[in-house]
């Protein structure tokens, strides 16, 4: 990353899950080539389905979390990869999303199901000022400013203790019965999930999209162009703020609970350290980060005390010879390999 | 070359003062852009025509001075209210999309021109493919529409640059330094299209340039800038034979 603000990964040509950036261009056989697009992700998410009925208990609740954690990396990446807009401030929209659920529990005796959808709603009313706040800073500054807020939003959350049971946070048996099974809850999630993703996606691809990538290329030259960069950044910020929320709500279902850590600054990292992972400039990247990044941290736990330095040395290794990440390098492999197998026929 | 009178002022701008701190980059600038004709602005470096133009186009607010584009007072106002009205600028340090493709680039200037920039949900952008390709082609640039822009040569990224501003579908074009660290080829091909812009579509251009023979071979009127202020302003030949303008300009830059 050559600066904080804007991220300079050579990824964008490499976007395969959907149609990729150059999608502008109508194909001359646009069905084929949309139902050929369609295939990777359709036959993901039926491998991802039939899971559910072959993994043990266990791994389906580290899956849960997963997803969650998907939904949290690919909506943090609207702002990273889309907008170019480093925020370490996206743990205070997740933290709340947890919190509608548990608090809507605790005072009022809201259903779960009227919280979970309530949950992306809340997120999105946070995000307009604290998005209309931190967006009038550029990129360093913008970055240090959400930092600031998701700081401010754990130290409230912890010492409200009326409100918020302070640090122990809230515990109780707020999620239904049937998605406390983990199949029922993996299966539940994958939906929400598949669902949320799709949303993204149209975001990514629409003209508000590509006004984005724009913005995240010289702010300057699309102000000048008659766009009020200002306020589409601000869009962006309170889209992603909500599915964080919705992320947040999704990882009730794992955890059972609402604490103040899930609002930390080092919360807000996670889905940062997904995105580079998986890669940035992929669609798909952040949600294989996530997957990676929690079996990756249950396994490192397991051998390293400090596996934070391990972690570290990972990211670095990715940012210095993998700037577009695992998605980017595996869509590398996979041209090589088409382009060597046409070459044998 | 134009009969002046039988043009109706696009652009009048009275007084246009701007400071930075104790210095005074432009000084009282006085200019009437009149529409369909092609205005140039020469000067020396440091003259001011960049802050000028800067000005213009709402990216700086003027200390002082009004600027009044078709009938409507525009100083003050932000850059993207100043395009919407039909100023657009095509800027003289490539200021492109780097890892947009060229058609990519246009087709984002398009949803900007059709104020579809905050539609989430449709497929509109797709829909404006053909308009890129015409505003590719008439920039001489449909064999590289998917390259990314920073793959394109300099003289293609300038073409680009202008691209985008016609994208815009402006009343007034603002070029600066359009030629600027062109091959000779790739400069008398920018000059053709400068040409052709202004003849067929009408349009309204303003450019600064260094180069004299590019400046007196295509402008209807000249302005000369010198240390902030507008030294001389006219049609063409008039300006090229005032001996004082030449005594300024030539004799600090030949």
């Amino acid at each position: 990353m050559s600066t904080y603000g804007h991220l300079d990964t050579d990824a964008h040509d490499v976007d395969p899950p959907g149609p990729d950036t150059r999608s502008a261009r109508p194909a001359p056989a646009s069905r084929t080539v949309l139902l050929r697009r369609a295939t990777a992700p359709v036959a993901l998410t039926a491998v991802m389905f039939l899971l559910a009925f072959t993994l043990g208990s266990t791994t389906l609740v580290t899956m849960q979390e997963v997803l969650a954690f998907a939904v949290f990396a690919t909506a943090t990446n609207l702002l990273l990869g889309q907008a170019g807009l480093v925020s370490f401030g996206q743990a205070v929209f997740f933290g709340i999303g947890s919190y509608t659920v548990a608090l809507g529990w605790l005072h009022w005796q809201l259903p779960f199901w009227a919280t979970f959808v309530l949950a992306p709603f809340v997120g999105a009313l946070v995000a307009i000022p604290i998005g209309l706040v931190a967006l009038r800073a550029r990129k360093l500054y913008f970055a240090l400013s959400t930092l600031a807020f998701s700081e401010l939003a754990y130290q409230l959350a912890e010492s409200r203790y009326n409100f918020t049971k302070g640090a122990n946070g809230v515990f109780g048996p707020f999620v239904p019965t049937a998605l406390t099974q983990p199949r029922t809850g993996y299966l539940f999630l994958l939906a929400v999930t598949v669902v949320s993703l799709l949303l993204l996606w149209k975001v990514n691809h629409s003209p508000f999209g590509l006004v984005l990538r724009a913005i995240r290329e010289n702010r300057e030259r699309v102000q000048a162009l008659g766009v009020n960069v200002y306020l589409h950044q601000v869009a962006a910020f309170v889209i992603s703020g909500a599915f964080c929320a919705l992320a947040g709500a999704m990882f009730v279902i794992y955890s059972q609970s609402g604490y103040p850590e899930l609002l930390d600054w080092t919360t807000s990292g996670w889905p940062v350290f997904m995105a580079v992972i998986g890669g940035m400039g992929t669609f798909l990247g952040p949600a294989l980060g996530a997957l990676i990044y929690q079996f990756g941290h249950d396994q490192l736990v397991l051998y390293f005390s400090d596996w934070q330095l391990v972690l570290g040395a990972v990211l670095l290794v990715i940012v210095m010879f993998w700037p577009d990440g695992l998605m980017g390098a595996l869509a590398r492999l996979g041209g090589v390999i088409r382009r060597w197998w046409k070459g044998r026929r | 070359m134009s009969d002046e009178t039988a043009h109706d002022i696009l652009l009048s701008a009275r007084g246009l003062v701007r400071d930075f701190g104790p210095f005074r980059a432009v000084d009282g600038v006085d200019l009437d852009v009149r529409s369909g004709t092609i205005h140039s602005v020469i000067g020396p470096n440091g003259a001011g025509k960049t802050t000028l133009f800067r000005l213009l186009t709402g990216i700086l607010r003027p200390t002082a001075g009004s600027l009044e584009f078709a009938g409507e007072q525009l100083a003050g106002r932000p850059t993207h209210v100043v395009a919407r009205r039909g100023i657009v600028q095509a800027f003289q340090t490539t200021s492109i999309f780097p890892r947009l493709t060229a058609h990519e680039s246009v087709c984002a200037a398009l949803v900007s021109k059709h104020r579809r920039s905050r539609d989430l949900i449709t497929w509109f952008h797709r829909g404006l493919a053909g308009e890129a390709s015409q505003v590719l082609e008439t920039v001489g640039l449909s064999d590289v529409a998917d390259e990314q822009a920073r793959a394109l040569s300099h003289g293609d990224q300038r073409a680009l640059e202008v691209a985008l501003a016609l994208a815009m579908s402006p009343r007034l074009l603002l070029l600066d330094e359009p030629t600027a660290g062109m091959s000779p080829f790739e400069s008398h091909k920018m000059v053709q299209l400068v040409q052709r812009l202004a003849k067929e579509e009408q349009l309204t251009v303003i450019l600064s340039e260094h180069d004299m023979d590019t400046v007196f071979g295509i402008s209807d009127r000249v302005s000369v800038m010198h240390q902030g202020r507008v030294l001389a302003d006219g049609p063409a030949p008039e300006v090229r034979r005032n001996a004082d303008v030449m005594a300024i300009y030539l004799g600090s830059e030949a």
